[in-house]
């Protein structure tokens, strides 16, 4: 291994952020239509939702699970409240990327320490983060990335 | 009496699987699990396997321990009810969903009144009946518009919102109406009540954006649970039901981003344990012989419990520019009770509104009114609306 992964938990998330990755993030806006999610995940696994391209304020995320559920035949839980339950593709109220996306995100920031951050997303059971700096998405922490740096492939 | 742990193990088992078989069957014939898990309720109660043994789910011997179990249930199934429903969304409601949600609560609980007033009740149960009135299931409502294929229409929207801002609606009716004390001072508990929610709100909000971490580990759901616990203990202190508590704290955690991992781990403990082993317990406690009583109870109950939800719905969505016609389709899809139906009627049976017997009929007549209108309302539903497509 190229970097001791000790080594690797103490560094910041600005010391491995790739900045030329934020011209190739999967960003859509909000109001963005199920289709053109559909087209973005037939080559990438995720997407962050942007208030709108140009403020890149990160107000949600849809990620291959998200849509799995939406593929298989709707099918509600046992116990049904709140209105998110009624999203679905087969029956048309699945519209906008909005309405598909998981609102609340979990984020992480360049002056954060990597252990730190691989906690967060061991914890909340992520495999990728958004950075986020100035409330502006700069680039994306995910666990194929980390593993890249590891064996000095960045 | 000796709590009897062994026979309380084997209660619990027989139970637990019994819910999870007869509510799988109630879902293949496209009827709500809830309604399988109360029928599995009435089969391990004082009637069959009660009258075949002499044990059952509420023997003396465990009773206290089933009923601790079924009201952790309730209190972590309007939890899950407030994180599910969500401020985020409270906040984007329509202004049309306000109005016809507003209709149709006031409606449905005058119409409670009227039952109660008839009956000549006494003003608390006119007033109980009422908050039982006010309650819709989001569940059987979203089941119905799939089969019609109605869920993307203006009707189907606005049945949606409609039924979510409910459950908010009749709660904060409940804690208003059925609070104990005096008048002047339950207005003040509420008061201090909502005031201790808005100033959590508000600094939940800006703990949100403080990004605030915690290095404990598994503390956000241990926390989570724990604080839907302590706030309806605070609910509780100031004269309010638990649930209420519950509901909101649920409302409150909703805002942060950990917001779907806690929803998803109350949902397992609560679906897998605590829940189905509520509506067991409303199943057990169902009381054939209270039935027999209970005749002019139901005959004004159930039709009023609808018709109110009706009357209340239609005249909303008329208001907010709907036909004639889609106007009584969101009347008669907002008409199903379920789950909080159920669980207001044994709040207010464990608050001690009602008298035994009365308390027994209410329950039955209950139970009875969410198993006709999760049984009427497809058919009524399809029969009235067809959407244009």
């Amino acid at each position: 291994m190229d970097i001791e992964i000790k080594d690797l938990h103490e560094k910041k998330i600005s010391d491995i952020l790739d900045r030329g990755i934020k011209w190739n993030l999967p960003l859509l806006e909000k109001n963005a239509s199920v289709q053109s999610v559909l087209s973005i995940l037939t080559a990438r696994d995720h997407i962050w939702v942007v208030e709108e391209k140009k403020s890149k304020k990160v107000v949600g995320v849809i990620t291959e699970y998200d849509i799995l559920r939406l593929l298989a035949p709707a099918r509600l839980p046992k116990y049904v409240f709140g209105k998110k339950y009624g999203v679905s593709i087969e029956y048309g109220t699945a519209k906008k990327a909005e309405d598909v996306m998981c609102k609340q995100v979990i984020k992480c920031s360049p002056d954060e320490k990597i252990g730190d951050v691989l906690s967060r997303m061991v914890n909340a059971g992520l495999r990728r983060l958004p950075v986020i700096e100035n409330d502006e998405i700069v680039g994306e922490i995910t666990a194929h990335y980390i593993i890249q740096i590891l064996l000095g492939k960045r | 009496m000796m709590f009897d742990l062994k026979l309380l193990l084997i209660e619990l088992g027989v139970a637990l699987i019994l819910a999870r078989l007869f509510g799988y069957a109630l879902e293949k014939v496209k009827q709500p699990a809830v309604i399988g898990e109360i029928l599995a309720g009435i089969v391990v109660g004082p009637f069959v396997i009660g009258s075949i043994s002499g044990y059952n789910f509420i023997s003396p011997s465990i009773r206290e321990g089933i009923e601790s179990i079924s009201y952790i249930g309730i209190i972590i199934l309007l939890f899950l009810s407030g994180i599910d429903t969500g401020i985020d969304e409270l906040k984007k409601a329509s202004k049309s969903g306000i109005i016809t949600s507003l209709f149709d609560v006031s409606v449905a609980f005058l119409f409670g009144y009227i039952v109660g007033t008839i009956l000549q009740y006494p003003f608390i149960y006119r007033i109980a009946i009422g908050n039982i009135f006010s309650a819709t299931s989001v569940g059987i409502t979203v089941r119905t518009l799939m089969d019609i294929n109605a869920l993307h229409t203006n009707v189907g929207n606005l049945i949606l919102t409609v039924a979510v801002l409910d459950d908010i609606l009749g709660i904060i009716i409940l804690s208003v109406t059925l609070g104990t004390g005096s008048p002047e001072i339950l207005l003040i508990k509420v008061t201090i009540f909502f005031i201790i929610f808005l100033a959590l709100l508000f600094i939940f909000y800006k703990m949100r954006k403080l990004n605030f971490r915690a290095q404990i580990p598994r503390f956000v759901l241990t926390s989570a649970i724990a604080f839907c616990f302590i706030f309806s203990f605070l609910a509780m202190s100031l004269g309010l039901a638990a649930i209420t508590g519950s509901f909101f704290a649920g409302l409150l955690l909703s805002v942060f981003p950990q917001r779907r991992r806690i929803s998803t781990f109350v949902r397992e403990i609560g679906e897998v344990f605590f829940i189905p082993l509520f509506f067991v317990w409303v199943g057990s406690s169902f009381d054939f012989s209270a039935l027999k009583g209970v005749g002019y109870l139901i005959l004004y109950f159930i039709p009023m419990a609808l018709l109110g939800k009706i009357v209340g719905c239609s005249l909303g969505a008329k208001i907010n520019g709907f036909k004639n016609r889609d106007a009584l389709a969101v009347g008669i899809g907002m008409m199903p009770r379920m789950e909080v139906a159920l669980v207001v009627v044994t709040t207010e049976i464990s608050m001690k509104i009602f008298p035994t017997k009365l308390a027994h009929q209410m329950l039955a007549s209950t139970i009875l009114l969410v198993i006709i209108s999760s049984l009427i309302t497809p058919f009524a539903l399809k029969s009235v609306y067809k959407p244009s497509q």
